[in-house]
């Protein structure tokens, strides 16, 4: 099992000019790593829709990658849209799922499934071409320069040490601070940079 | 009548690129017709609450979709549209088709829609106050009963349209969203041909 660090400072240290989309646990995980114009929390939003969203950017800037960092219980909320991302051959999208098997923010209850569901088979047999299942830190941190390179979308759960990581809520008063605006100004501001930097 | 050729050139005209939504049977020909088309992309979704996201990172990335989704989807997926579109104040337009619009009384004004049938307090029975017999009833679609005071409820603005010479309602709705930063939608209350 990775810790929730031995999960993202590798991918931080990776950090280019990705477009970075986190939703619910990972969201204030990834804001203490990464301060970056392009992150998105996908947070007071729509559960289990994270990784749509992240098609959608990715397939309007094909010339850009886009990383969806995803838990599983939000993974499990949509599973129908591995079908629909692996359809679109988004070749510049790389969905990972945090496989924690708890429902984190609301105090690590099990999901449905826990330890039971098998991702990475999942996302290849929905039609992937890329799927890969890390559970040690070595081996992930090995791997992780090529898969984040190939020809997508590529589909990445990694075994996750259960956290406790507090609901990912929007005030200005928030540390982390692309959960400092409301979701409508991130969404806007995101389009402005994507579209500066098109 | 509604024609997929003439609803396609109305999404040309206001610059639509992609499709996102999940097929029925009063939208298949313009799922088909979309498939063929070149210049805008189609994808189809597993659960209409997918396209409410997909649509909402695709103009975030500097494209102009649409979603086109059936009534039942949209009851489906309230979570999904108020958690995108509503609530990051995106302008994109949904196209909802009206299963059962014909099995309502008084299709075409739905200010003076009641039912025959009194409720249990002695009224006839309208959207404002429903009882389970209402929605329950055989002969007429609870999604049908349900739409319009679900977009009110959703604070969704719309417009019924069901003929080619409506068709600028279209381009009105996109106006609108476009105006206030927020979501539309169309209403489709005729099989597409």
């Amino acid at each position: 099992m990775l810790t929730q660090p031995e999960f993202l400072a590798p991918l931080a240290a990776r950090r280019a000019d990705q477009v970075v989309v986190s939703t619910m646990s990972l969201v204030r995980a990834w804001g203490r790593l990464s301060k970056h114009e392009l992150d998105f929390a996908f947070a007071d939003s729509a559960m289990g829709h994270a990784q749509s969203l992240a098609l959608g950017i990715a397939l309007a800037q094909p010339q850009r990658r886009v990383w969806c960092l995803n838990g599983d219980g939000s993974m499990l909320m949509s599973l129908g849209s591995l079908v629909t991302i692996a359809q679109c051959r988004a070749r510049n999208l790389v969905l990972f799922v945090a496989q924690n098997n708890t429902y984190e923010v609301t105090g690590n209850q099990n999901i449905p499934g826990a330890g039971a569901v098998d991702f990475h088979e999942i996302a290849l047999a929905c039609g992937f071409p890329h799927a890969f299942h890390f559970n040690v830190a070595r081996e992930y941190e090995a791997h992780l320069d090529k898969v984040l390179h190939l020809h997508g979308p590529v589909f990445i759960s990694v075994r996750l040490e259960p956290g406790a990581e507090l609901p990912p809520n929007r005030k200005q008063s928030e540390d982390t601070p692309y959960l400092r605006g409301s979701l409508a100004d991130s969404a806007h501001r995101l389009k402005a940079a994507l579209s500066v930097e098109q | 009548m509604l024609t997929t050729r003439q609803m396609v050139e109305t999404f040309k005209q206001i610059g639509i690129t992609h499709v996102v939504g999940l097929p029925d049977n009063s939208t298949a020909a313009l799922f088909h017709e979309l498939a063929a088309d070149p210049d805008i992309y189609l994808i189809t979704v597993t659960r209409e609450g997918e396209a409410f996201a997909t649509a909402a990172g695709l103009w975030m990335g500097g494209q102009h979709p649409l979603v086109l989704i059936q009534n039942t989807g949209l009851l489906e997926s309230g979570d999904a549209l108020r958690g995108t579109l509503t609530r990051m104040r995106i302008p994109v337009i949904t196209l909802v088709s009206y299963r059962g619009y014909k099995s309502l009384p008084n299709p075409n004004d739905a200010s003076s829609r009641t039912w025959r049938n009194p409720n249990s307090m002695g009224e006839d029975a309208s959207p404002s106050n429903l009882t389970p017999d209402d929605l329950a009833r055989r002969e007429m679609d609870s999604v049908a009963v349900l739409l319009e005071p679900t977009l009110r409820a959703w604070n969704i603005p719309y417009e019924i349209v069901s003929d080619n010479s409506e068709l600028e309602k279209i381009i009105f709705a996109q106006q609108r969203a476009t105006q206030e930063t927020r979501p539309t939608a169309i209403v489709i209350a005729e099989t597409i041909r």
